[in-house]
């Protein structure tokens, strides 16, 4: 009886640290979210840059793929989350570059382009082929090359080589952000060194 | 060297590209850093309201609640409101579906007597006089 007694209080204390679990679950994912996100923006900033060699587009591309991320995926488990945002990122890349292609036939098209005053804005949204003043690196000009030889190669095999050599995935979750088989993403990043190793020689230090 | 080969090992080139990819996140601009910064924050803030909240944790308990509720005052026994459609026999149905039923039902407005005598032999009445 006595047991009973004692049990209403001892429900009350309970009470509040289940609570007080929840909450910290709740801070939890939201803080696991945000460790996660600021351990791929950087990489994932660096990648769309040298794709769309544009710095202010590939900051919306990453800021975009961290917002779907947010947003549609956040309740996903956390290993899933990287091949993800890079899936997204990837997205957002080719469809800035396919916006851009279309801009530049329109462009093209248009008889008075040129005479506009406006004409400013195509050259601010024109692939930046120069380097960009940010990137310090010890070596400029080997990270031009590299970035110049990187935004040649064809989508995939530059998705596929960043995504395994600089971001460090591994193959499956290289596939599974490339929405491609295992053996695609070798072929891919093996024609990607190909390709590199004879643009860039032994590119030693 | 194929595929496999090349996939297997690091080579020192591959591993030469990625130091120089790695230098460039490490030297980058502060503008671009910052900018990456408020994009993060942004992107938290646009979770739906469910993940930032503990509405989700609460959610399955809610509904478990409304449901219980639900049936608790639900209406039962005699008081219940039932749907006549709910509760007729398939032989019911049959006869509502039936074309001949139609037929009968129009005949019994006719023959309204006889009527009145099956239900009264039905109730165990004394039957009227059909007139023998």
């Amino acid at each position: 009886m006595q047991a009973f007694a004692t049990l209403p209080s001892q429900t009350a204390d309970l009470l509040p640290l289940g609570k007080a679990r929840l909450r910290d679950t709740t801070q939890d994912g939201a803080r696991a979210l945000e460790t996660f996100l600021a351990g791929v923006e950087r990489k994932g900033f660096r990648i769309a840059q040298i794709a769309l060699r544009h710095e202010a587009d590939a900051l919306d591309a990453v800021q975009d793929a961290m917002m779907q991320l947010a947003h549609r995926y956040a309740a996903r488990p956390p290993q899933e989350w990287k091949p993800l945002f890079y899936r997204i990122l990837e997205n957002r890349i080719r469809d800035m570059q396919r916006r851009r292609i279309v801009r530049q036939r329109v462009m093209a098209w248009i008889p008075w382009q040129g005479e506009d005053d406006e004409g400013g804005d195509a050259l601010e949204q024109a692939p930046d082929n120069a380097p960009q003043p940010a990137v310090q690196v010890e070596s400029d000009e080997m990270m031009r090359a590299l970035e110049q030889a990187l935004s040649q190669l064809p989508g995939r095999q530059r998705q596929a080589f960043l995504l395994r050599n600089f971001e460090g995935l591994d193959v499956q979750e290289t596939a599974l952000a490339m929405k491609c088989s295992q053996g695609s993403v070798k072929t891919h990043y093996f024609r990607a060194l190909q390709a590199l190793r004879a643009k860039l020689g032994d590119f030693r230090p | 060297m194929n595929v496999e080969d090349m996939n297997e090992g690091t080579s020192e080139f591959e591993r030469h590209v990625r130091e120089l990819l790695n230098d460039s996140v490490e030297h980058m601009p502060a503008a671009a850093r910052s900018r990456l910064t408020q994009a993060r924050y942004a992107a938290l803030a646009a979770r739906p309201f469910w993940q930032r909240s503990l509405v989700r944790h609460w959610a399955p308990a809610g509904a478990a609640a409304v449901l219980a509720v639900l049936l608790l005052v639900a209406p039962r026994g005699e008081h219940a409101v039932v749907s006549p459609l709910a509760s007729a026999m398939p032989e019911d149905l049959e006869l509502l579906a039936d074309g001949d039923a139609l037929q009968l039902s129009k005949d019994q407005d006719l023959d309204a007597d006889f009527y009145e005598w099956a239900a009264g032999e039905a109730q165990g009445a004394p039957a009227p006089s059909l007139g023998t």
